[in-house]
């Protein structure tokens, strides 16, 4: 990454250095493979099968839009198949093919081509996406209901459900390397959590997401956490336990730092980041929904025209006394 | 007058069809359209509430002093608006339960004032008539066509009669808030489509 | 100056107009909404509290002043006899006034029945006062002045698991019935007598 302070540009000819959007949407799913073929062996061939699904149905939809809109064909660049796979890694490996369906029509179509396909989506598409099945079908998206049929041999009650119905007891035989090795109930790609911080470490070391924000996010998610806990340590649960249940590594790794939704400058990073983290403990712990980052993030991404606003000034504008 | 009666009817139902063509009338579109029945009803509320004051208007056209023409708008609005609140209380309670604060609502609504200060006001009252009765049936039509398809998806019904199995699980996104503005804008998108060719 | 008046006149005329045409339609229909309104609103749990009845509470019904305001009061005809009376009566819940409608049997002040019709509670949880009929239930049979109240205030009645709120609201609701019932009891005995036929 240059230096942001110090530019130096020389003369024309250029060099391209090969960087391109399919290269970054391979990077992207070659860093949550970890995570994925986890969910994968866990939950057998249904995970395969969303997960194929998902993907395929995504690409799908890209196509018919860009038929529909009389654009040239963009599935190449592969952020279709992106979106596709990081709604399947959200999803309970047990959710119905028409749920796929809608959940890939909603992300894609809604959630993306709609406001002019890539670059130009205010909002996370695979967010948009889980967020809706949310609202439409509580029980299919509860992981409880979803999951009931499995036994691993851990405790299989969905740690943030078991928070917030019996208190942080309730969550006491939950080991941290348990929870690190993927020992916990979730949506196929969210339980790894060791999976999804590789791939989040490989990504930001590829330059393809900014650590500026995964970090600002999982510090002020322990930080509100830890907040919490210390108010009440029967109620709420110790941070660590925050940052590695539910969707927040996936979060803070793969959806918060989506390009055209999150800000572009160091300042507006770290508060977007740091913001989407308070807010997704404040609904964990007084809110409704059993997890909050799903809306956390997508209220940031909501503010982000505004938090761009913040920014350095241009030469020589602002110098009233000139 | 160039337009004949004809055309000032069916100008109503697709040039110019609220809220689809003039994005007018939005708040009642959005908010009662949840099913069929309360689509229609709000539909029937206002073409009602739209041809009396048109027609109204119109005759008074020459009386009412253009210093304080939208008061008197307002007045007669207004007037039209509470005969239907009484009325629907008297014979639809349930589908006034329903619509509830819309209904008092249609008296700001910009389709009324609109159309009683752009055409009631400067034009005839036969022309009046059928022009608020065909801007009347097609906001009508727009209500219902958006409520069909948010009940059908969102409820699974239609006109509270089930369309689907009993393994169908409603879409309920769709009758929430933020579906009625997703709804509405791929129809406007759609409509954009269709209109350009 | 004379415009000004001119614009005075017009529009005062004009709200007179107004004015004269709402009052007429709202004397044409007062009658029906009131009872349109007792159909739909409170019908259904005034049915229900007084199943088996042989008349239509709805038809049969008498007001008696109570202090400054008038209560309604719904006459059931049990085996020929008018001995039982419903009226309703409102306590503090969780999101406001909770409307419960009690029935007593005049002969051996006993509850018949109690059941909920308005509410602002939250969905699912206290508004299951009224669509779970296990907390309305247990109030039948019981005298009428005992004071309810739910087992967590020492009481004798069981509430809605999640919603204590709201099943104090009730007790207190019922609680209120009985006073305001001791205190007309010897009118609404009175009126009774004319039901008896």
């Amino acid at each position: 990454m240059p230096d942001e302070k110090l530019f130096i540009g020389s003369h024309a000819p250029y060099w391209h250095n090969g960087s391109s959007i399919s290269a970054k949407s391979y990077d992207t799913m070659l860093a949550a493979l970890p995570a994925v073929v986890l969910g994968i062996s866990q939950y057998g061939a249904p995970a395969l099968g969303v997960l194929a699904l998902s993907v395929s149905c995504a690409m799908i939809w890209e196509l018919i839009m860009n038929v529909a809109m009389k654009r040239p064909a963009s599935i190449g660049d592969g952020n279709a198949a992106v979106i596709g796979l990081l709604f399947a890694m959200l999803m309970p490996a047990t959710a119905p093919w028409w749920a796929v369906v809608v959940g890939t029509f909603v992300a894609v179509v809604i959630g993306k081509q709609i406001f002019g396909g890539i670059g130009c989506n205010p909002l996370n598409p695979a967010l948009v996406a889980i967020a809706i099945l949310m609202l439409s079908w509580e029980s299919m998206m509860d992981f409880n209901d979803a999951l009931v049929n499995y036994d691993f041999g851990f405790n299989m009650i969905y740690p943030l459900a078991a928070i917030k119905s019996f208190g942080a007891s309730a969550v006491s035989d939950y080991n941290t390397v348990g929870l690190l090795m993927g020992q916990q109930p979730g949506g196929i790609g969210t339980t790894f959590g060791l999976g999804l911080i590789i791939g989040g470490l490989y990504l930001i070391l590829r330059g393809h997401i900014r650590w500026e924000i995964s970090l600002s996010f999982l510090a002020s998610v322990f930080v509100t956490a830890l907040l919490f806990n210390l108010s009440d340590p029967d109620k709420y649960a110790n941070p660590v336990f925050h940052l590695l249940t539910g969707y927040t590594l996936i979060g803070a790794f793969f959806l918060a730092t989506e390009d055209s939704s999150s800000p572009v400058n160091f300042f507006p990073m770290l508060l977007y980041g740091a913001f989407a983290g308070i807010l997704t403990v404040l609904i964990r712990n007084i809110g409704a929904f059993v997890d909050g980052v799903v809306f956390a993030i997508l209220m940031m991404n909501v503010a982000n025209p505004l938090l761009d606003k913040i920014r350095p000034k241009a030469m020589g504008k602002g110098i009233k006394h000139a | 007058m160039a337009k004949t009666v004809v055309q000032e009817f069916t100008k109503g139902l697709w040039a110019e069809i609220p809220p689809f063509r003039i994005v007018l009338g939005l708040c009642p579109t959005l908010a009662v359209t949840k099913s069929v029945e309360n689509g229609i009803g709000m539909g029937i509320a206002l073409t009602f509430v739209l041809v009396c004051s048109n027609v109204v208007i119109s005759l008074l056209r020459n009386i009412i002093p253009k210093q304080v023409r939208i008061a008197c708008f307002i007045v007669v609005i207004a007037t039209f608006v509470t005969v239907v609140e009484l009325v629907m209380q008297a014979y639809t309670y349930p589908l006034f339960l329903k619509l509830g604060i819309f209904i008092p609502l249609i008296v700001v609504n910009c389709i009324l004032l609109g159309r009683a200060e752009a055409f009631a006001a400067k034009n005839g009252v036969i022309s009046s008539f059928a022009d608020g009765l065909g801007i009347g049936i097609g906001f009508t039509l727009s209500l219902t066509a958006l409520s069909i398809i948010r009940e059908v998806l969102g409820s699974g019904t239609f006109y509270n009669i089930p369309v689907f199995g009993p393994s169908f699980k409603p879409f309920s996104f769709m009758i929430q808030a933020p579906g009625a503005f997703v709804c509405l804008g791929l129809m406007l998108c759609v409509m954009n489509m269709l209109g350009k060719k | 100056m004379r415009e000004m008046i001119r614009l005075l006149v017009v529009i005062a005329v004009f709200s007179a107009v107004s004015g004269g045409l709402l009052a007429v339609v709202q004397k044409g229909t007062k009658d029906r909404i009131e009872y349109q309104q007792l159909k739909f609103v409170k019908g259904p749990t005034i049915h229900h509290i007084l199943e088996g009845s042989s008349n239509d509470p709805l038809v049969d019904r008498f007001k008696l002043p109570d202090g400054k305001e008038e209560r309604n009061f719904f006459v059931g005809v049990f085996d020929g006899k008018a001995d039982v009376v419903a009226f309703e009566v409102f306590g503090k819940g969780f999101g406001g006034d909770i409307g419960v409608m009690v029935a007593v049997n005049v002969e051996n002040d006993e509850i018949v029945g109690i059941g909920v019709t308005t509410h602002s509670e939250t969905p699912g949880v206290g508004s299951r006062a009224k669509t779970d009929p296990s907390l309305s239930e247990q109030f039948k049979g019981l005298p009428i002045k005992e004071p309810f109240k739910v087992k967590a205030d020492g009481g004798q009645i069981d509430a809605i698991s999640g919603a204590t709120v709201t099943s104090r609201g009730v007790c207190g609701a019922v609680v209120g019935s009985g006073e305001i019932y001791m205190r007309l009891k010897k009118d609404i005995i009175e009126k009774l007598k004319a039901f008896k036929a």
